[in-house]
């Protein structure tokens, strides 16, 4: 596309197609364009046509005829293929930075059944989907999270060239996907809230400072034990699985702050991240503070949610 | 967030063609090229075949993953090799002949080289043109009716490299593209009549019919009887009007002025472009011809013939003679006039060519010859004594004749007696020749088969006959037949019958139907079989110029256009409406009646909110509408029992309700009451 046209282009189909979370394909939202594979058919009946006109051959012309008429008609067959598809976005699980997002989508049949259909986010690497009659199909996309925060998706391409790849009937839809995408989780000292700590006095070396952390030793590797802390070193040294464990800080409730932290705020967000996981894995109570927010002291997964959203929205008007 | 502009093409197409060939595509490639290639088995060179069935098995090994593909070398040396081997065997890599072979060659090769969709396309394509190329070397009915097969298996092959459940069902993609092809028949039908046949843009090599048995522009005696153990058509002639009697259907190819002493040939001056004297008498007969392919520029007519025919012209010895040679079946009209008057005043060539005869041999046919002219001064008298001479002599119609010594005429005539119509009339025109009069042959064929309807004259190859004219000044030419003086049956009946009983018809052609014309239901079969192929040839090869015109111009005279464009639009849309079934939109029989329901109110004024249920539209309607809001209540309450409340209604209860809401409502829309809604 040339791109002073794009804005032009998204301006107009913004118009056109307006965002809507359940959309069925109609001729308003249908474009049809013949494919190169489609010129190339062209190109060929020209040819035939041409050796018909020179040996005046009746069968020659009719078979041009034939395969002219055929083409025209699969305007009217892609066409049918993809009208009266209906598309709706299903929910979408959150992810970290760096995590693909995975948005579902239904494909419903009002009808007649859709064959090879593409989906995707742009004209490369769509993904093929087949919808049978009044059928049902879920198709997942994959989109890389790019940045923290509210993750739009961007319009999704339905085409079909079906049946005979000389026409594409494609359309561009906002379903209105959105994804909250948290910060990427980066391992770093836990950022703990001077003075207003807890417990401060009972386990101050568990403040800030450098070579300082909770590593309390070895123990063994259970199913279900996290990965990341295999101690692998001792497994090279014939010891067996060795899972590094920590000290169970559990009865001090700790209050990770972004304040505590240097560098810049996604660094910072993401420190917290890490410890937000953390400590909700290992179920033990914290409470979150960043500028503008405090979270209460508690555990669980909708705390987490809340913190992890709490991260993920920072700074970000809504 | 805004979407994404998009790639380049490139990319996205290298995307897309660089997928592998599905397996069940590549199955359907295979077979649609067989379909394709077989055809050709009698065309192009049998290495052609050889390298097919290669190349077939190849696949089929990469196919089982117990080979590889070729590398660019052996492909390239297959290339040459093939090349090489379609010089060697049709001498030329030019010409419609080899160019034929080279593209079933590169189809063949293609297979080897197909692994992507692209290729794939690109040999389905090829597949297409091979299929009308073909068309050139093969256009009977049969075939063409075959040949939906490979076109179908094409199309299937197309639809089989979609990524869809559907292409890996065989059946379901054959029905598909079969149903494609039905529902473009109506389209391709009106673009066959309509568009406009032009002339060639370009002349391009034809297809040569080298092999074609025919009449040709000598004759020894032999070359009648190899043509009349032809059974092969040669010409099919309706007539408006009654068909002539079989004995007036002489049909002029061609003439044989030039004698050697064994062979009759045609003068070198028939070449040159002279214009005939004649004078047109008597009623003229008006017949159209569809003629097969020949390979030889003569188009048989009755004496004396014209057309109206581009290319054509009477040459000098009355014989229509188109430029180029007839390479494919042609038709074309003739008017003939059997009565007309042939050159009444002397020329040069009579004078010289048609009393051509070599310097010696065969004397005692000449010695014969000045005896006649010595009795007969009249030359018509004269040809009277001839036949009389042919008709009391114990001369034998066969078509094994004794072979002949170096004075074959005097043989013929004195000795063996037996003979067939190309010794009679070569003997005759000796003769007469030596008696001094102009005489020449006339090479054609004689008589043809009537068909069952009585509307067409089917004229073979063992029709070819052989007779005489003579030239007297102030008459000018007349034309004689021997034959039928011998043997009486030829003329009137036909070449079986005068046939003596050891000589088998057709004793070559075992299978011709033509040879159980005894069996009446075979007979029936092959005559409604050639009804068939004379209406293909008439109506579907020979639709061309000016039979176009004609049609054209005697249905839709002055309308081609509306007619046309009017026929596009109804086949498109009866395909869409098949397509699309708009009735069966809304397959909820309640909602579509809600629908109604709704559409109803809204032409009285009242129109339903977003987003307002039925219940609600329905009190407020009542409210609207006081006087109908028994029945309006009525509908809705039905309406809400039957969807939500699972009653088991039929639809026929609520269409009733809806039918005695419709009735309540008045008959005229209120114009005050748009303004409320």
């Amino acid at each position: 596309m040339i791109p002073p046209l794009t804005p032009f282009w998204q301006r107009w189909l913004e118009k056109r197609i307006p965002p809507a979370s359940r959309v069925t394909l109609d001729h308003r939202r249908i474009f049809i364009l013949p494919t190169r594979t489609g010129m190339t058919f062209a190109a060929v009946m020209v040819l035939m046509l041409l050796v018909a006109i020179n040996y005046q051959n009746s069968l020659a012309y009719g078979l041009t005829f034939m395969l002219m008429s055929v083409g025209v008609l699969t305007i009217l067959h892609t066409y049918r293929n993809i009208s009266g598809l209906i598309l709706s976005a299903g929910v979408a699980r959150s992810v970290f930075v760096g995590e693909p997002v995975q948005l579902r989508l239904r494909l419903e049949s009002s009808g007649p059944s859709h064959h090879a259909l593409g989906l995707g986010w742009e004209a490369v690497n769509v993904q093929p989907g087949d919808v049978t009659p009044r059928g049902l199909t879920e198709i997942e996309l994959t989109l890389p999270a790019e940045r923290r925060g509210w993750l739009r998706a961007p319009r999704l391409r339905v085409e079909s060239v079906f049946p005979l790849g000389i026409f594409r009937a494609w359309s561009w839809l906002d379903l209105e996907q959105t994804a909250l995408i948290y910060p990427r989780p980066l391992f770093g000292t836990m950022p703990l809230l001077k003075g207003v700590q807890p417990h401060a006095e009972d386990s101050g070396q568990v403040t800030q400072g450098t070579g300082v952390d909770d590593y309390h030793g070895l123990r063994g590797y259970q199913p279900g034990d996290n990965r990341g802390r295999l101690h692998w070193k001792a497994y090279s040294r014939g010891q067996g699985l060795l899972v590094k464990d920590f000290v169970d800080l559990s009865g001090h409730d700790l209050c990770l702050d972004f304040m505590a932290l240097g560098g810049d705020i996604e660094e910072r967000l993401s420190r917290l991240c890490y410890w937000v996981l953390e400590l909700s894995q290992r179920r033990q109570p914290f409470a979150l503070s960043l500028p503008g927010f405090v979270s209460a002291v508690g555990s669980g997964d909708a705390h987490r949610e809340t913190c992890l959203r709490a991260l993920a929205l920072y700074g970000d008007r809504p | 967030m805004k979407a994404r502009t998009t790639k380049p093409a490139v990319t996205k197409l290298q995307a897309e063609l660089s997928q592998p060939v599905p397996r069940d595509s590549l199955t359907w490639l295979l077979l649609a090229q067989a379909l394709v290639v077989l055809p050709f088995t009698l065309h192009v060179p049998v290495s052609i075949m050889a390298l097919w069935l290669g190349c077939t098995v190849w696949r089929v090994q990469v196919f089982r993953m117990r080979a590889r593909l070729p590398g660019t070398w052996v492909k390239s040396g297959l290339l040459v090799g093939t090349a090489g081997g379609v010089y060697l065997a049709r001498g030329s890599l030019v010409g419609l002949d080899a160019g034929a072979a080279l593209l079933v060659a590169a189809f063949v090769l293609k297979m080897l080289e197909v692994s992507t969709r692209r290729d794939a396309r690109v040999l389905i394509f090829l597949g297409f043109f091979c299929v009308v190329v073909g068309y050139l070397f093969e256009d009977t009915l049969l075939w063409a009716l075959f040949s939906l097969l490979p076109i179908g298996a094409l199309l299937a092959a197309l639809i089989g490299l979609q990524q869809s459940a559907l292409a890996s069902r065989p059946v379901a993609t054959l029905k598909l593209a079969f149903k494609l092809m039905a529902q473009a028949v109506p389209l391709m039908l009106l673009l066959f009549v309509f568009f406009p046949r032009l002339d060639p843009l370009w002349s391009l090599p034809q297809p040569s019919n080298k092999g074609l048995t025919g009449l040709s522009d000598n004759m020894a005696p032999g070359d009648m009887a190899e043509l009349s153990r032809s059974p092969a058509l040669v010409f099919r002639a309706s007539f408006e009007g009654a068909v002539p009697a079989r004995n007036q259907l002489y049909w002029r190819g061609l003439t044989l002025e030039q004698f050697d002493g064994r062979r009759w040939s045609q003068s070198s001056r028939a070449q040159s472009v002279q214009v005939p004297q004649w004078q047109k008498r008597g009623e003229p007969l008006t017949y159209s011809i569809v003629m097969e392919a020949s390979g030889r520029p003569w188009l048989p007519s009755l004496d004396v013939g014209e057309t109206s025919l581009p290319e054509v012209r009477q040459m000098s010895d009355f014989r229509l003679q188109r430029r180029r040679p007839v390479e494919q079946s042609l038709l074309y009209g003739v008017t003939s006039w059997p009565q007309s008057v042939r050159d009444a005043q002397p020329t040069e060539q009579i004078q010289r060519q048609d009393m051509q005869l070599p310097a010696k041999g065969n004397e005692q046919a000449r010695q014969w010859a000045d005896d006649l002219r010595r009795r007969y001064a009249r030359p018509d008298a004269l040809v009277e004594a001839m036949l009389g001479y042919f008709t009391q002599q114990p001369f034998h119609y066969t078509l094994k004749p004794t072979p002949s010594g170096n004075d074959s005429i005097d043989d013929f005539l004195f000795v063996s007696r037996r003979g067939f119509c190309a010794h009679y009339a070569g003997a005759m025109t000796f003769v007469l020749r030596a008696a001094g009069i102009p005489a020449r042959v006339v090479a054609g064929y004689q008589g043809g088969e009537i068909s069952s309807d009585g509307q067409y004259l089917t004229v073979r190859q063992f029709d070819a006959h052989a007779w005489v004219e003579y030239w007297q000044p102030g008459v000018g030419w007349r034309s004689v037949d021997p034959t039928a003086a011998v043997a009486p049956q030829r003329i009137e009946q036909g070449l079986e019958q005068a046939l003596a009983a050891d000589e088998d018809f057709l004793q070559d052609a075992p299978f011709s139907a033509l040879r159980y014309r005894h069996v009446p239901w075979i007979n029936a079969m092959r005559l409604s079989w050639d009804d068939l192929n004379y209406g293909w040839q008439r109506w579907v090869l020979g639709y061309q110029g000016q039979q176009q015109l004609q049609v054209l111009s005697r249905w839709f005279s002055g309308f081609e256009a509306p007619v046309f464009v009017a026929g596009i639009i109804v086949s498109l849309g009866l395909v869409a409406l098949w397509l699309f079934k708009p009735w069966r939109r809304e397959s909820d029989p309640q909602l579509r009646l809600f629908n109604a329901f709704e559409r109803l109110l809204a032409r009285h004024g009242l129109r339903r909110m977003p987003g307002e249920g039925a219940v609600a539209f329905g009190r407020r309607a009542a409210l609207f509408f006081p006087r109908q809001a028994g029945a309006i209540e009525a509908f809705v309450e039905e309406f809400q029992a039957q969807r939500y409340a699972g009653r088991s209604g039929s639809s026929s209860q609520l269409r009733g309700r809806l039918s005695a809401l419709r009735r309540q409502m008045p008959w005229r829309l209120s114009a005050a009451r748009g303004s409320h809604s």
